[in-house]
């Protein structure tokens, strides 16, 4: 598991810090969701720290939440995790019983920190959930295109590539590789979702990769579009790789279903009324002149780059678009799959 | 039941309360020795509380024949009122219960003016009265002519005429306290209105009715006091038909008065219905408008065109807290006849010193052109996510849909959960309230905004197209300067082949709005059966 190398890690610098918790656990597995993350990061806080109440526990919750909010640039998946830890214990602590807050407060944590990495392991067995879901849409013969480096879209495609001995399904992947990624990454480092082409190639099945800008030139070979999401939102839209707005747009205006597949966790409390008005600040849209270019270029030469403020803005790479609901057909999450809304049934449930 | 005009109302509550008593002795089957309870007049069909059957009688019947026979003694009650209304004017013609309604018009033409001189009294708002002028030129008509009045219902809408709104408190029930026969004056005449105004009202005179309430002998307060409040309710709703939240907040407070303990003395009984009154009115309507515009004053961003239709008190808490929060914004109001609910949020939001548009509903699609968000109030929210509200609302939220060019405008619905109803509406022709149509005669324009006025001789001519900050232009381009009542419908009544129709609400279907501000959070138009059901079992 995880948490124990960076149990490690943490260790030796005593003042915990949530937001390197938090990258380092992003970064020592490669299957770790953004909200799991996140939700790991505070069992690990709580862990550490040696609050002794109730109020204590939650004061401390909030203030770490927010700061690694603030620290990470698109904070979208991993409020969701927050939002739910944090609903988590208050549901807990309000319980009446041992548990509740006439309760004993030491056995009261022991019980949360279990329930925490109970909670973890749960959430990571959700993306074969969400294959076993899934697997139904994939038929014989059907051509699905997808995009992005979603290791649930991926786990879906695989799971229904190897069912026991050779492929029981035979289906062809039309794989679109975006070309923004591309811009950031070091130049000899593959782009995003090559992996999940190699692996489905392994497994026998026929891949095409294809730039962005063919994607409507593909729809009308494909029969299907399934996505993978970053976050889904109240109304029942997805936060997701930049480019995958235009792709469900195209998939309407063909008339080609459009599914969504994420976990359950993923679910955020946030109500984005278009693409404009997501909570995070990003850098596609830049108007510059020649004039503009210059002063850039000035500034380039003369200040050798520092990372100061640019860390809350997000790359280009990393950005994200807003797929509104009409556009979704389904969502296949392990809690079943879901029209767009039913997830703020879903939500409201985790709620109140 | 012909009064002098200038009777105080005091009298025309006497008058009823007395023939209410002749009325009563046909129907006392019931508890002869109790007097409050002697006329067993059924709850309203919306209260469905247990408790809501008369509870006096002798013998025990089981709830399905209490309500036949609580049906039944309603009915005859009706019939009995038409008939004395009508006998005791023209003594004609046995009307049946669905023409006697349209019927009374005409032939209570004294008493209609005697009502509208009595509601003159009171403190006159902008608001158009009902009843006033057009009623009383109805009493040209002649009885004769009743035949014609059945064209005058516009046929889709027949169902919704049933029941002519009340136009004086004559004929009020003596149990109806005199909170709530002051409540029924501003309902009708609109000087309460809105769904939470009309909600908050209605609860703070049903307090004022239990704090003047004393259980009769023989009952107890748990039982007794809804069948009191029945009363009350039914003579609101002749005023006017129950709002989606009166209906909801009636239900509650019926839902806690079954649940006190009958051995609860009266007065520790009364003060805690009081204090869950007031806690109602707090929970459900003003700390719930509190976090709605909070949060819906988040949507708000700086160089924002908000467009709004009418007068919503909740949107206009919202546009005003934004503004408070330092956000530069416009509003463009869009308006409609008969009502101009917008007039008084165009001067409070200008007052303020937000940049305010102001026109009218035809000119929605200027207005829609650069505008970049809709807000919207609501009557209610069906549980098919439609939007019930102010006629001309769906026309709005349409229209900032439909825009033929250029990305979609965001409709937002502003809307406490207590508006919401498991109902479900398909069009606005099923679930409607018809109002009366002589609203819509011209008379409801005041003569000076009509007469053209040598100072703004240079308005120019059409006024709504102007896209100019704080005026308030002139509602009606300035036609003829000549008496209001040589209006050309004005003797609609007695057109052939003419018909006015005033509806008062339209539902908007979910497709077109995108989001609804509760104070449960942001959800999307179909979580709305999810959120009821959610409130009204906790």
């Amino acid at each position: 598991m995880a948490s124990t190398t960076s149990d490690a890690a943490v260790a030796d610098t005593k003042p915990f810090d949530i937001v390197a918790t938090y990258n380092e656990l992003l970064r020592s597995d490669a299957d770790l969701t953004m909200p799991i993350a996140a939700i790991e990061a505070l069992v690990l806080l709580l862990t550490q720290s040696a609050s002794s109440t109730i109020s204590e526990t939650l004061d401390l919750l909030e203030k770490s939440t927010a700061h690694l909010k603030r620290s990470i640039p698109n904070p979208i998946g991993l409020s969701a995790g927050t939002d739910l830890f944090q609903r988590y214990l208050i549901t807990t602590l309000q319980r009446p019983g041992q548990l509740g807050p006439a309760g004993d407060f030491k056995a009261i944590r022991t019980h949360l920190l279990s329930n925490g990495r109970l909670f973890i392991r749960r959430a990571k067995e959700s993306r074969d959930k969400i294959a076993a879901f899934g697997r139904g849409f994939i038929r014989d013969g059907s051509t699905i295109l997808t995009n992005g480096g979603s290791r649930a879209v991926a786990a879906l495609l695989q799971k229904a590539a190897d069912e026991e001995g050779g492929p029981a399904v035979r289906f062809r992947v039309i794989y679109v590789l975006s070309s923004i990624s591309q811009d950031c990454k070091q130049p000899n480092e593959e782009p995003e979702g090559m992996e999940t082409v190699r692996a489905l190639r392994a497994k026998g099945v026929p891949v095409s990769t294809i730039p962005e800008s063919a994607v409507a030139y593909s729809l009308g070979k494909a029969d299907m579009v399934i996505v993978g999401a970053e976050g889904v939102v109240e109304n029942g839209g997805i936060v997701s790789r930049m480019g995958t707005y235009q792709i469900g747009l195209l998939a309407k205006a063909i008339g080609k279903p459009f599914y969504v597949v994420a976990e359950s966790h993923k679910f955020v409390r946030l109500y984005p009324l278009g693409q404009y008005d997501l909570p995070i600040e990003q850098q596609v849209l830049e108007f510059k002149s020649e004039e503009d270019l210059e002063e850039e270029r000035k500034q380039q030469s003369s200040v050798t780059k520092t990372d100061g403020d640019t860390s809350i803005k997000l790359p280009l790479c990393d950005s994200v678009d807003f797929t509104p609901p009409h556009l979704i057909s389904a969502l296949i999450t392990d809690s079943g799959v879901l029209t767009p809304s039913a997830v703020s049934e879903e939500l409201i449930k985790i709620w109140f | 039941m012909t009064e002098p005009s200038n009777s105080v109302p005091t009298a025309q509550v006497l008058t009823p309360a007395s023939s209410a008593l002749e009325q009563s002795q046909p129907v006392t089957e019931n508890s002869p020795q109790t007097l409050p309870i002697r006329d067993s007049k059924p709850t309203k069909p919306t209260g469905d509380a247990p408790a809501s059957t008369d509870g006096t009688t002798d013998k025990p019947l089981s709830p399905a024949e209490l309500k036949k026979k609580a049906k039944a003694d309603k009915a005859a009650r009706r019939i009995r009122e038409k008939l004395d209304k009508e006998g005791g004017t023209i003594g004609s013609a046995i009307p049946t219960p669905g023409v006697g309604a349209q019927a009374r018009s005409p032939t209570t033409p004294k008493k209609d003016a005697a009502g509208a001189g009595s509601a003159q009294k009171g403190p006159r708002p902008l608001t158009p009265r009902r009843g006033s002028g057009p009623l009383a030129q109805t009493g040209s008509v002649l009885v004769e002519q009743k035949k014609k009045k059945d064209d005058k219902k516009v046929a889709v809408f027949g169902h919704l005429y049933g029941q002519q709104r009340r136009v004086t408190v004559a004929g009020a029930t003596k149990e109806v306290h005199h909170a709530i026969l002051a409540l029924g004056m501003q309902l009708m005449d609109y000087t309460i209105c809105g769904s939470s105004a009309r909600c908050v009202a209605t609860l703070i005179a049903f307090k004022r009715v239990i704090e003047s309430y004393t259980t009769p002998m023989g009952t107890s307060l748990a039982r007794h006091l809804t069948t009191h409040l029945s009363y009350q309710i039914t003579y609101l709703s002749t005023c006017r038909p129950l709002s989606i939240s009166q209906g909801n907040a009636i239900r509650a407070l019926k839902l806690f008065i079954a649940g006190i303990d009958p051995s609860t003395p009266e007065t520790s009984a009364k003060i805690s219905l009081c204090e869950y009154i007031d806690s109602f009115i707090r929970e459900k309507i003003t700390v719930a408008d509190q976090v709605i515009a909070d949060s819906a004053a988040q949507k708000v961003q700086d160089g924002d065109v908000i467009v709004t239709f009418a007068g919503s008190s909740i949107v206009k808490q919202t546009l005003l807290l934004a503004h408070n929060q330092g956000k530069r914004f416009r509003v463009s109001i869009i308006d409609s006849r008969p009502l101009f609910e917008g007039k008084s949020l165009a001067r409070d939001l200008a007052k303020s010193g937000l940049d305010v548009q102001y026109s009218l509903v035809h000119a929605i699609t200027h207005a829609v052109k650069d505008a970049t968000k809709v807000f919207l109030g609501a009557h209610g929210m069906t549980s098919n996510g439609g939007l019930y509200s102010r006629v001309g609302t769906a026309l709005v939220a349409m229209s900032a849909k439909e825009r033929a060019s250029g990305v979609e405008i965001p409709v937002i619905v502003c809307c406490e959960t207590i508006k919401f109803t498991d109902r479900v509406a398909l069009d606005s022709i099923v679930v409607n309230e018809i109002a009366d149509a002589n609203e819509l005669l011209p008379l409801n324009t005041p003569v000076s905004l009509v007469v053209r006025d040598p100072a703004d001789a240079y308005v120019p001519p059409p006024p709504e197209n102007k896209k100019g900050g704080n005026r308030t232009p002139v509602p009606e381009p300035p036609v003829t300067p000549h008496k209001t009542s040589s209006s050309p419908l004005a003797n609609w009544r007695n057109t052939p082949n003419l018909q006015l129709l005033n509806i008062m609400y339209d539902v908007t279907p979910a497709e077109y709005v995108d989001m609804v501000i509760t104070e449960m959070g942001s959800l999307p138009p179909s979580a709305v059966p999810i959120v009821h059901r959610m409130v009204t079992n906790l």
